[in-house]
């Protein structure tokens, strides 16, 4: 009976010991997340080997890697594009993208969501990891109620949350950084590597540029966008139909903005259409146009309208 | 004499054990973000996170974590806003080359930053930066969207969800 009390005694030490261990590992752990400084030698090759092995993706490029990308395509895109400065209009397209967003897979991002309208009549919409998102004057101008510009934007939020901007990266690139940045503990680069770097960095703007203005992402990205922005607007309580209004706007053989922008980067609104109509057809309910937000759309960018 | 001590002494080891093994720790993987009352935008905020602040995820919720924060402070979270991959802490003496996550390494801060951004600045001054910080500074109360959302039958206050 004695020795059996003891044996429980001796129990719960060890369940207690086991318990202080693992503190003080899991105090060690959160150490070596905060301050990678602090690393021991040891810890640290392992941990460099451990990131030579994992990161080989664009899927392991961080929340705050993706932010920086992010800035730079945005200003890139900002040295092509004059931005349409009218304050009231911004700032609707921003409560209107920030509200898809609420409802999108990912509504969360490192700088978060934001909205810009390009002085530019080229039909055109773009965004750049992260959450900076554009659209230009002409397209806004084609949407005749708010259920489109809904629609637009959330396909664009629909490309920053499946990443698709990181994705049409070369693989090449990402293996060259990783290279660089599993030999690098500390957060300020010596010389030789932070021209590395930014060599590297450059590379990586010019494949998502060139995938964003000049040769559009692989059909497949808009396809899934055109899903995503279905399932996106229609979680919000809009008409999906939105985005099929819109594409039909861009049918019919060449028209003045054909070439250009949407035209030219995506593929035709006739394939388009067609799977956007199907994705509607799967959808138990499908939520209907209302006129207030109609009448509030053509308030908001009357400005734009002659 | 020591009956009444050793019960809940083995009871508290056990409870110790019980909450290492099941608390499950997140972090905050974005630059700012709310803790808020309900799993809503734009309900009550009640204390602000930045990234890298570890919280135990209690429950979800139709993409919210119920959390606590290191202070004890217990609210709500979108899954987006943190780094959900496991954290075997445990194993980090002995076998870290197979057992650190990608999300380990993807918290440590290093990569494409604030230095690199700089020194490609130097270089390329036709990328016009500027004008992003500018775009940044474009910010939307949830209070705003959730007026918006109102007004326009959106939403909970009208056909979505």
């Amino acid at each position: 009976m004695k020795a059996h009390r003891y044996w429980l005694i001796a129990a719960a030490v060890c369940v207690f010991g086991a318990g202080l261990t693992g503190c003080s590992v899991v105090q060690q752990g959160a150490k070596v997340l905060t301050d990678t400084g602090k690393l021991s030698e040891k810890n640290r090759d392992s941990i460099i080997k451990t990131s030579e092995a994992v990161r080989s993706t664009f899927s392991e490029i961080t929340e705050q890697e993706e932010y920086y990308i992010g800035r730079a395509v945005a200003a890139l895109i900002l040295s092509r594009y004059k931005v349409y400065d009218d304050g009231g209009m911004t700032n609707y397209v921003n409560v209107l993208g920030k509200a898809v967003s609420y409802s999108s897979d990912r509504p969360e991002t490192y700088g978060g969501y934001h909205f810009l309208i390009l002085d530019s009549d080229e039909v055109n919409a773009l965004a750049a990891p992260g959450g900076f998102v554009f659209v230009t004057k002409g397209l806004v101008k084609r949407c005749k109620d708010e259920e489109m510009l809904a629609s637009i934007l959330a396909h664009e939020i629909g490309h920053v949350s499946a990443k698709h901007g990181l994705a049409s990266i070369k693989k090449s690139r990402l293996v060259d950084a990783f290279k660089i940045l599993g030999k690098e503990a500390a957060t300020r680069y010596g010389s030789k590597e932070l021209a590395e770097l930014t060599g590297i960095f450059e590379n990586v703007l010019g494949d998502i540029v060139e995938s964003l203005v000049e040769k559009g992402y692989d059909r497949k990205y808009e396809y899934e966008a055109d899903k995503l922005a279905v399932k996106f607007a229609s979680r919000t309580g809009y008409d999906p139909n939105g985005l099929t209004r819109f594409l039909k706007t861009m049918t019919g053989g060449p028209s003045a903005g054909a070439g250009k922008g949407w035209f030219r980067t995506h593929p035709t609104a006739e394939d388009r259409l067609g799977k956007v109509d199907s994705t509607i057809r799967t959808m138990a309910k499908v939520p209907k146009t209302l006129t207030v937000r109609t009448e509030r759309f053509a308030q908001s960018v009357k400005g734009l309208k002659p | 004499m020591k009956r009444p001590f050793r019960g809940p002494a083995l009871a508290g080891a056990l409870a110790v054990l019980t909450v290492l093994l099941l608390a499950e720790t997140v972090v905050v993987k974005i630059q700012t973000t709310n803790l808020r009352k309900e799993p809503k935008f734009y309900s009550q905020t009640i204390a602000s996170l930045t990234a890298g602040s570890p919280l135990e995820k209690l429950s979800s919720q139709d993409g919210w974590f119920k959390v606590r924060t290191s202070a004890g402070v217990v609210g709500w979270i979108h899954s987006s806003a943190v780094e959900t991959k496991k954290f075997n802490l445990l194993a980090m003496d002995k076998s870290m080359k197979t057992q650190a996550s990608a999300g380990e390494v993807a918290l440590a801060a290093k990569g494409f930053n604030k230095q690199v951004e700089e020194n490609y600045k130097a270089k390329h001054g036709e990328a016009n930066f500027a004008a992003v910080d500018r775009m940044l500074q474009l910010k939307i109360s949830p209070s705003d969207v959730e007026a918006f959302l109102r007004k326009g039958k959106l939403g909970e206050f009208g056909g979505g969800k």
